[in-house]
């Protein structure tokens, strides 16, 4: 009963901490002082999802981010061409608590989900989204400036991982024509 | 590592969840409604907020505390409105004894038309000859007069409720608005959160973008108004500027409303045809500015209605609750619109 009353009582202290520690330890909010971080804290949104529950789908409009805080998400891709004929998902990879994911929906306009994320396991999630950044850039633009060079950074880097991959199929590709 | 839970209680948990925030919305409405006074002190505090959420965010963006910015930026509007009540209130008394000097002249003047009409209205109709016009106008008077003096300590009661509730409100409001937005969102299922924030989000900024839009656009008609009437050298031009102004709110009925008082005015003071034809002039030319410059450029974009479902909105908004209700109509009307789009582009898209 003791146990149960004083883990009521500071579960909540302990999420914040949990929370600003996620941010600190994400690339997007890592540059941010202590103060902007509990800043940021205050804006971003804590949610639970249980396993089996989609946080998102694929081809829905997306307004942001998310990171995984506890617990383990799968990501599914539906790679089938025919939009009548109902595809197959197949699961690209498993994101455990750090890991962040849907941050191009934080910059694109009507952003269109590419892949389904499903929650594994029960699991704590902080959301970031479109207006929250907005809202950030409003309040504490310089602290918004800082989130936003670190998410060009981001899309920066996975612009450049898609283009060494379109090259190394390109170049695959060419050499089995060859063969052919 | 738990088994997936079964979409089917998924469903089950998220449908309670909706119905929860459902009836919580519903229950607040009511409140907004049933309880005295609610309605006009929240209406009232959510213009204050929208007016002021940008000063505050000026002097949050430089440093200060969110407390200390909202606390600054109020306690200094209440020195500038204390500063204006000072001065507006000896001009009122002023403009009121100057009133109470000419009263005389307005009875006189009142009593010479129905008496000149009453002889007219005997001259020409015969059969209506019995007709008392003297006795039926005095009556109706009495009765007017009786009907605003017992609703004045009323109508008092409820002003002055609004006028604390209101700015009261409005302070918790720009100081901790969010976290109570943060509240109600956190209740929403996973499943419609984005687009519930979304939403929330299109809505905070167009009601914002609009109620700033039209408080400008008033200032601006009052003082075209002012300044046209203190060229023409009309008396009280500041305080019919503000009357113009601020019936301006009102769509549609709101510059006729405002322009009453001048021609009042005029007719009490016996004015050449000349000075109020310069009079309706400087009103149709603030009215022209509206329509032509200030609504296309800042209200109609933000609104985004057809001219026609405007006309339909505020006659709708004029049926269930009156003057309020024509002031509130178009912002209603636009919210639910952007409601109704994104619910659409929801259901669209959790379909495909």
């Amino acid at each position: 009963m003791k146990n149960f009353m004083w883990e009521n009582l500071f579960r909540r202290d302990n999420q914040d901490q949990d929370v600003l520690e996620a941010l600190r330890h994400t690339f997007v909010f890592a540059a941010l002082s202590r103060k902007e971080l509990r800043f940021v804290h205050d804006v971003v949104h804590v949610r639970t999802f249980k396993p089996g529950e989609a946080i998102f789908r694929q081809g829905e409009v997306g307004i942001g981010m998310y990171i995984v805080l506890k617990g383990s998400i799968d990501i599914y891709v539906d790679h089938s061409v025919d939009e009548d004929v109902p595809g197959r998902n197949h699961l690209v990879t498993r994101l455990r608590g750090g890991d962040f994911f849907g941050e191009l929906s934080l910059v694109e306009h009507n952003s269109r989900r590419t892949a389904t994320a499903i929650a594994a396991e029960e699991c704590h999630i902080i959301g970031f989204f479109k207006p929250d950044l907005l809202e950030i850039l409003e309040r504490q633009p310089a602290t918004g400036v800082k989130i936003l060079l670190r998410l060009g950074e981001v899309l920066g880097r996975r612009l450049k991982e898609t283009t060494q991959r379109v090259t190394e199929l390109k170049e695959e590709l060419r050499r089995v024509g060859d063969r052919v | 590592m738990r088994s997936p839970v079964s979409q089917t209680i998924l469903k089950r948990v998220n449908r309670w969840k909706l119905i929860g925030l459902l009836a919580l919305l519903s229950f607040l409405v009511f409140l907004l409604l049933k309880v005295e006074n609610l309605l006009g002190s929240a209406l009232l505090a959510f213009v204050v907020a929208y007016s002021l959420g940008p000063a505050v965010n000026f002097f949050e963006r430089r440093g200060v505390s969110r407390a200390v910015a909202t606390s600054g930026v109020f306690f200094a509007s209440s020195v500038v409105i204390v500063l204006f009540s000072l001065w507006l209130f000896p001009y009122l008394g002023e403009t009121l004894y100057r009133l109470q000097n000419d009263m005389p002249r307005l009875i006189e003047g009142v009593g010479r038309f129905i008496n000149e009409a009453e002889t007219k209205l005997r001259a020409i109709a015969g059969p209506l000859s019995s007709f008392d016009l003297r006795t039926r106008v005095e009556s109706q008077l009495t009765n007017w007069a009786h009907g605003f003096f017992t609703s004045v300590p009323i109508a008092l009661k409820n002003f002055v409720t609004v006028m604390l509730l209101g700015p009261f409100l409005a302070y918790f409001m720009v100081k901790d608005g969010r976290y109570f937005m943060r509240s109600l969102l956190g209740m929403v299922p996973n499943h419609l959160f984005e687009t519930a924030l979304s939403l929330q989000h299109q809505i905070n900024f167009q009601v914002g973008q609009f109620v700033r839009a039209r408080i400008l656009e008033s200032v601006i008609v009052g003082m075209v108004c002012a300044i046209g009437l203190l060229i023409i050298s009309f008396p009280y031009a500041l305080l019919l500027g503000l009357i113009a102004g601020v019936t301006n709110m009102i769509p549609y009925l709101g510059p006729l409303m405002g322009a009453v008082p001048a021609f009042v005015v005029a007719a009490v003071n016996g004015y050449s045809s000349l000075t109020i034809a310069a009079v309706a002039l400087v009103y149709i030319i603030a009215q022209l500015i509206d329509a032509g410059v200030l609504i296309p450029l800042m209200v109609a974009k933000i609104v985004d209605l057809h001219p026609v479902t405007v006309i339909v909105v505020i006659i709708a908004g004029a049926q269930v609750m009156g003057v309020l209700g024509m002031i509130i109509s178009i912002p209603v009307a636009s919210t639910l619109k952007v409601t109704f789009f994104t619910a659409y582009r929801h259901l669209i898209d959790t379909r495909n």
